[in-house]
């Protein structure tokens, strides 16, 4: 981060944008109406106000293919590139019928055909005809989703950068893990440093949990402290120049009975899932990663596409039949979780950056891991 | 369904509200309003898939992360008309680790509702517990359940349920305002060290970093907006260029230094519980407010005074609004593109709003009533001076208000 806001560069933008116009042409899309932040980012290369949580949908960035335009929902022209003029610009409003009147404005929507929009609520389902009135209205996420999944050289520039920040956070936060700071001190702690780090926006608050020696995911005690004898786990995530950074690792408190084990069975399991992150490989084989090494899949997605926000694929035991679809490709940078847990011992939580390069993948997370301290 | 007689009377003083939240009972309470909201708009079951909605109607709270993420990670909930509890499908974390108290047949796996195979899931499960002629209303619709709209809202079209929950939220239980009460002190106390902290020299940044560790210190659950902490201009034409060539707010927070007679408006929120607190205060670095500057404050209390002269059950927020106007002799006290004031609850900003383009008619129709929050923020602006801008909250009740800030004026003044 700098000393002003800045729209982002020109190449980046650029790659993005010729990314979407060109999922935007496949998908026979006149017009995009984009409502999440991510894809406004992407399209817009302009920094948004970045508030905790789902949005609900309101149309935020509007593309026309055939001119390119971009039209941007911002009342002031900070941080927007030069290449969305000033009437491209519209202000903030709380009703959304002066919504409609700005998109009715835009040249292309009277003759639009198909318009897609990346989420909608019934709301909006209902006042968008009057701005596009001769268009059929049809999901745009897709072709987003499209765009988004294979990273340019630039995002990975930028996500390198935003991992780096992750990784101090988690470093912070490894830092003053003791017996007896609370759960939320630590996650105070990531959120701080990533702060000093030029970063005030983080991609979780949820940093630091002491894991169950009795249920394989569940909370492990009520008053949120840490204690001798404990396997903490973080999850480090930082949304830098809007590009999600993440790295998640496991530490012990003091001695913890049987964590050696423990950390020798996340080893072998990650050996098989970074083997599973070749190009021209199916997704499914992360999940078969899990098997083969004798784990139990654990109930978060155990891949998921890292960019601006999640991305394609998105490895999940709860969709089978989507990962035996999805193929890795160069240009995919996949958060990858190894995930193993022991009665009576805790759980070994660690996520990685994973490129996937036409050599094979990289792995962009460098943080510490706790094996070496255990003695595996 | 819980008996009407185990609720809490409406708040007429602090006394009222109660030390600590009772999470059960405020579920239940905001429960019987929801199911009270749908009732009354034929709604026989809502599906909700924001954050801020599914906090409200399952009362479970996790902290935020961001939005990219969160759309692929989310709880959902499922409210039926006819069940006082709420049908919870929990990813990993979120929510999972609150204690929710919910009967174990109301808890489902995660679902994954932006893609085509999860839709599909979730499908399943729905046709289970939505009856086919079931009025249903949805917050947000993904691609993938545009696909399977058929499946998933077999009466037909759905309704919004934005307005369900809207209107269920805008009168708040007294355990609400206690875990807004309790969001606003852990917003204060730390604010306090942040200010001893300003001097010329430290970067933006630093007292974000510095506030966001202390709030978590302090029992924070999430920061729900990047901090704000803007240097104004002196004069409007030093400012950005605006659609509306008024001034902007917020803007960003860099990595800039902070120089001595920097005047800064500030705003933060953070939650509690999956309810949001809200702070806004002028601050100069370095220096003391000069003459002007100082009577901009003075301006900006006279106007809040006006407000809160008429802020009680039974006035309009167009009430509010034109007194504020009066009070700075005729011009409107906010910005164009915001509000005189707003609610507060699990969103940092929930209806009513004052003065938004939503219309005079609407102002006019909007009648406060007891247990809506309000958080007033007028602005005041004399070219040269950086202006000034500070939030209060406050209660309605039937005689007046209770104010929940509790935090000083400094540089510019001691009430």
């Amino acid at each position: 981060m700098a000393t002003e806001v800045l729209a982002d560069g020109r190449a980046l933008r650029t790659g993005r944008r010729e990314r979407a116009l060109a999922q935007m042409e496949k998908h026979d899309l006149d017009v995009l109406v984009l409502g999440r932040q991510a894809n406004v980012r992407y399209v817009s290369g302009t920094p948004q106000l970045w508030v905790a949580g789902t949005r609900p949908f309101a149309p935020t960035c509007v593309i026309v293919r055939k001119t390119g335009a971009i039209h941007l929902l911002s009342t002031w022209d900070e941080g927007v590139p030069d290449d969305i003029p000033h009437e491209n610009l519209y202000g903030i409003s709380w009703n959304p019928m002066n919504t409609i009147a700005n998109l009715q404005r835009i040249e292309g929507a009277s003759t639009a055909k198909r318009v897609g929009t990346d989420a909608l609520s019934p709301g909006f389902a209902q006042l968008l005809p009057t701005a596009f009135p001769n268009a059929e209205l049809v999901d745009g996420e897709l072709a987003m989703r499209a765009a988004r999944r294979i990273k340019t050289t630039d995002e990975v520039l930028s996500l390198r950068e935003a991992i780096r920040v992750a990784e101090a956070g988690l470093a912070a936060a490894v830092a003053e893990l003791r017996s007896g700071i609370s759960e939320k001190a630590l996650a105070g702690v990531v959120l701080e440093a990533m702060a000093a780090g030029g970063v005030s926006t983080p991609s979780t608050q949820d940093a630091a949990w002491v894991t169950s020696r009795e249920h394989p995911w569940r909370r492990a005690s009520a008053d949120g402290l840490v204690r001798d004898g404990d396997l903490v786990a973080f999850s480090s995530g930082v949304l830098d120049g809007g590009y999600t950074g993440e790295v998640g690792r496991t530490w012990p408190v003091g001695e913890v009975n049987g964590s050696a084990d423990l950390y020798r069975r996340w080893d072998a399991l990650w050996d098989r899932l970074y083997e599973a992150c070749q190009p021209g490989a199916p997704a499914i084989d992360l999940l078969a990663a899990y098997q083969a090494a004798g784990e139990e899949l654990p109930p978060m997605p155990i891949a998921r596409g890292l960019g601006l926000g999640f991305d394609p694929p998105v490895v999940s035991q709860h969709l089978p039949a989507t990962a035996a679809e999805e193929q890795l490709e160069p240009g995919m940078v996949l958060a990858v979780t190894g995930y193993v847990w022991q009665s009576g011992v805790g759980a070994v939580f660690g996520r990685e950056a994973v490129l996937i390069t036409p050599d094979g993948p990289e792995v962009l997370t460098s943080s510490p891991s706790a094996n070496v301290a255990v003695g595996v | 369904m819980a008996s009407t007689t185990s609720f809490l009377p409406a708040l007429s003083s602090a006394l009222d509200i109660p030390d600590t939240p009772d999470i059960e009972r405020m579920r239940r309470e905001t429960g019987a309003r929801l199911r009270s909201a749908m009732a009354d708009r034929g709604v026989d079951a809502l599906i909700l898939l924001g954050n801020n909605a599914v906090v409200y109607a399952a009362g479970v709270s996790w902290p935020l992360g961001d939005a990219g993420l969160s759309y692929v990670e989310r709880p959902v909930a499922v409210v039926l008309a006819d069940d006082p509890h709420p049908h919870l499908f929990l990813p990993f974390r979120e929510g999972a680790s609150s204690e929710s108290g919910l009967p174990a047949d109301h808890l489902h796996g995660p679902v994954y509702l932006e893609f085509d195979e999860g839709v599909e899931n979730f499908a399943r499960v729905i046709e289970e517990l939505i009856p086919a002629a079931a009025v249903i209303a949805v917050d947000e619709l993904t691609g993938a359940m545009r696909r399977a709209h058929s499946r998933l809202f077999r009466s037909g079209r759905p309704v919004d349920a934005a307005q369900v929950v809207g209107a269920a939220k805008l009168i708040k239980t007294p355990d609400e305002v206690s875990c807004i009460r309790t969001a606003v002190r852990i917003t204060d106390t730390a604010m306090v060290d942040v200010q001893a902290a300003l001097a010329p020299g430290i970067r933006q940044i630093d007292l974000s970093a510095q506030f966001t560790r202390r709030t978590f210190e302090l029992g924070a659950m999430a920061s729900m907006l990047e901090p704000i902490w803007q240097v104004m201009p002196k004069y409007k034409a030093d400012g950005v260029w605006t659609t509306h060539g008024d001034l902007a707010l917020p803007l960003l927070t860099t990595e800039r230094e902070l120089a001595a007679g920097d005047v800064l408006w500030t705003d933060v929120s953070i939650t509690y519980q999956g309810y949001c607190s809200d702070f806004g205060r002028t601050w100069v670095v370095g220096e003391e407010p000069t003459p002007r500057q100082h009577a901009q404050y003075y301006k900006w209390q006279e106007i809040m005074d006006a407000v809160l002269g008429v802020a009680r059950a039974g006035a309009t927020v167009a009430d509010l609004g034109r007194t504020a106007t009066k009070a700075n002799g005729g011009i409107k006290p906010w910005l164009p593109h915001f509000y005189l004031g707003h609610s507060i609850g699990v969103n940092a900003a929930e209806t009513p709003m004052i003065g938004t383009d939503l219309g005079d008619e609407f102002d006019e129709n909007f009648v406060l009533e007891p247990g809506m929050v309000m958080v007033l923020e007028p602005v005041v602006w004399e070219e040269g001076t950086g202006g000034y801008r500070s939030e209060e909250i406050i209660i309605i009740t039937e005689g007046g208000h209770i104010r929940l800030t509790d935090y000083p004026y400094d540089p510019y003044g001691e009430r």
